[in-house]
């Protein structure tokens, strides 16, 4: 009966306009009122539990580095690799958007930025040799889900510190999924290529093959900081993602110069001898540290970073204070007889998890709905014997879903944004792609190793605590 | 821009604003705090590996940094519109309807802080009468906290701003329909035929 007040207060809150992170607050802070014994005190307390939660301060860095790696010329270089990939295949080049996100994903970790920055380079792209709009579109709002599921992704953070499951597990847990997603699209594409004959790329050759790798590898080696930084121990997540943000710094800065104060100025000069040119640009790294962290387009980027990092911290924040009311409530507990004693096994279970996160995903932000799900669903999901990674993993798959469905997901409005489409006409556009994901959620979702196969393959067996 | 409003004149003529200087000190402090925790953690790595040394209150600093950038930022969020909420539904009421629940986000917005600048003041005055310090900073608690008031004072300051905009007209809702708003309007149209 409190438990339903406590809902009723949220999803009110909710749908009068109240902002997120507001609606959880509030109901929890009225919900102890009224109904516990909590202090104000230790209630206002809850809200600085966010900032001193160690895997949480993996945020801020994971969206820095994103913001310095989201530009059009690092979209651009990962196209250009795609298409020197994929590009020869049938429907080429719409197989090239799909990889592009996927490598995109690995830098940016956000949905939109992916869709924006891929999106606009690639839809006009498929649009010049012929493809439909509407196919180009769809493809790219589901590729662009691909985001949160390839580490490094915001989502699997705060799943981890949910559940305290190793961040590092969640990300290598995160690469087989990604590629196998991907693959599905692409297969998905080759064949309606191949029914609907649309126009191959023609092949560029290896040099082009190895100039566009080289170019795009700068950008890609972040990813292998990354997982290799975590799964080697030479530093914890967190310390990952500030070496993360630091290096995507100076990439972009100093490497790419698609902004800061060496933009247009090259790398090398037209008739410069190598040698000079290594010096030359040795001396200005020197001169031009101090003057591009000072840049207005780094402090745009940090604008940007701080922006979003507060308004999903401050949602995290209340939505901790949320998971705790429901535990101290025991609300899972007592969730978790209820299921039991219905019989409920790991195959309804998951179905069950599958349609509430769904559903959730249309009103929440997946971070936010994540903190509040987790601590209601992990203990079932012990109890049945399912594996905590891989439970993470079927969460974030749901998000991503989530992203995609109408009447609120957030690629549709990317999309439906750029491209100049109705909402409707996005819908039906991507239709057809959402339903291979879905294949890929129930694939996901039924075959465990998929997820667990890697981290325990490099990490060994996961224990669970109690 | 309307938030730019009631200019005064400097000598020389140079037209500045008081919302402008408050808009510009905002940014300037979130955007140091976050540079602040980047290069403290990176240093910290930098430090283990290449000088086989470290320093322990790093990370209580950092987490310092990390709340005061969230506490700070809420209510600049509140100013520029960021925090996500839901308006399909209230948008389905007709003009008048709609404009009276736009209010609900604000008063929520209000109550939150006012219900909390309570609990945090009850939580510091403890503090500071025990004369509790932090861990490792060594430093009182009741300052390290005392971003929890001055915060939330702000974000209720700007609720009722926000609440103010709404009754006059100038605003529609305070939250951001979805978190890529402005990253659309940025590319609105841009693939358009």
């Amino acid at each position: 009966m409190e438990t339903l007040v406590l809902f009723a207060m949220l999803m009110g809150l909710l749908a009068f306009g109240a902002p997120i992170s507001i609606s959880l607050g509030l109901s929890s802070i009225l919900f102890i009122a009224f109904f516990s014994n909590d202090s104000m005190a230790s209630i206002a307390l809850k809200l600085f539990e966010a900032a001193e939660h160690y895997t949480l301060l993996a945020i801020p860095f994971f969206v820095l580095s994103s913001g310095f790696m989201s530009t059009g010329g690092v979209a651009k270089r990962i196209i250009r690799f795609a298409i020197a990939v994929v590009g020869p295949l049938p429907g080429g080049l719409a197989m090239a958007g799909v990889f592009a996100c996927m490598l995109f994903a690995a830098l940016s970790g956000s949905s939109p930025a992916t869709v924006v920055a891929i999106g606009t380079v690639v839809i006009a792209g498929m649009v010049q040799v012929g493809y439909p709009k509407p196919f180009a579109a769809g493809i790219i709002a589901n590729a662009g889900t691909l985001g949160i599921l390839i580490p490094p992704s915001i989502v699997m953070v705060v799943y981890a510190a949910a559940t305290d499951v190793s961040v590092g597990r969640m990300f290598l847990a995160g690469v087989i999924p990604g590629l196998i997603a991907g693959l599905m699209l692409m297969t998905g594409i080759f064949i309606v290529a191949k029914i609907k004959g649309y126009p191959r790329q023609p092949w560029q050759g290896f040099g082009e093959f190895f100039r566009a790798l080289g170019d795009s590898s700068f950008g890609l080696f972040l990813i292998v900081i990354i997982l290799v930084g975590i799964y080697a121990g030479i530093f914890t997540p967190t310390e990952a993602a500030a070496v993360a943000a630091v290096y995507a710094f100076l990439i972009a800065l100093f490497v790419y110069r698609d902004m800061g104060p060496l933009k247009n100025v090259p790398i090398r000069k037209e008739g410069e001898s190598v040698v000079v040119a290594i010096v030359r640009n040795i001396v200005q790294f020197f001169i031009y540290l101090l003057p591009a962290m000072l840049h207005s387009d780094t402090k745009k980027v940090m604008l940007d970073a701080s922006k979003t990092t507060i308004m999903l911290m401050f949602i995290i924040a209340n939505a901790l204070l949320f998971a705790h009311v429901l535990t101290t409530e025991r609300i899972p507990q007592e969730i978790t007889d209820w299921m039991l004693n219905y019989g409920f096994n790991w195959w309804t279970f998951l179905i069950a998890v599958n349609l509430l996160l769904l559903l959730g995903g249309q009103f929440m932000e997946p971070s936010g709905l994540l903190l509040i799900v987790a601590p209601v669903v992990f203990p079932i999901a012990i109890e049945l014997g399912i594996d905590p990674i891989h439970l993470g993993i079927i969460m974030v798959v749901n998000m991503e879903i989530g992203m995609i469905t109408p009447p609120i997901g957030l690629n549709l409005f990317v999309t439906s944004g750029i491209t100049g489409m109705s909402l409707v006409e996005v819908v039906k556009a991507a239709m057809p792609w959402v339903c291979i994901l879905l294949a890929f959620l129930v694939i996901v979702t039924y075959v465990p190793s998929i997820s667990t196969y890697l981290p325990t393959l490099l990490m060994g067996p996961e224990i669970i605590i109690h | 821009m309307r938030q730019y409003a009631s200019p005064f004149r400097l000598r020389g003529g140079v037209v500045v604003s008081i919302s402008r200087i408050i808009n510009t000190f905002e940014e300037t402090v979130i955007i140091l705090l976050l540079a602040g925790m980047t290069l403290l953690t990176f240093s910290q790595v930098i430090a283990r590996y290449v000088f086989n040394s470290g320093w322990v209150d790093a990370l209580e600093l950092t987490k310092l940094m990390f709340a005061w950038m969230i506490l700070f930022g809420m209510a600049y969020g509140v100013k520029i519109g960021a925090h996500l909420g839901v308006d399909a539904f209230i948008r389905l009421f007709p003009r008048p309807v709609f404009r009276m629940l736009a209010l609900i986000g604000p008063i929520a917005g209000i109550s939150y802080a006012v219900i909390l600048l309570f609990g945090s003041e009850v939580y510091l005055s403890k503090m500071y009468k025990y004369d509790i310090r932090t861990e490792d900073l060594d430093i009182p608690r009741w300052i390290a906290y005392s971003i929890l008031p001055i915060g939330l004072s702000m974000f209720l300051y700007r609720c009722l701003e926000a609440g103010y905009a709404i009754i006059t007209g100038k605003k529609e809702l305070m939250i951001a329909g979805h978190e890529a708003v402005e990253l659309v309007a940025e590319n609105k149209d841009v693939l358009k035929d």
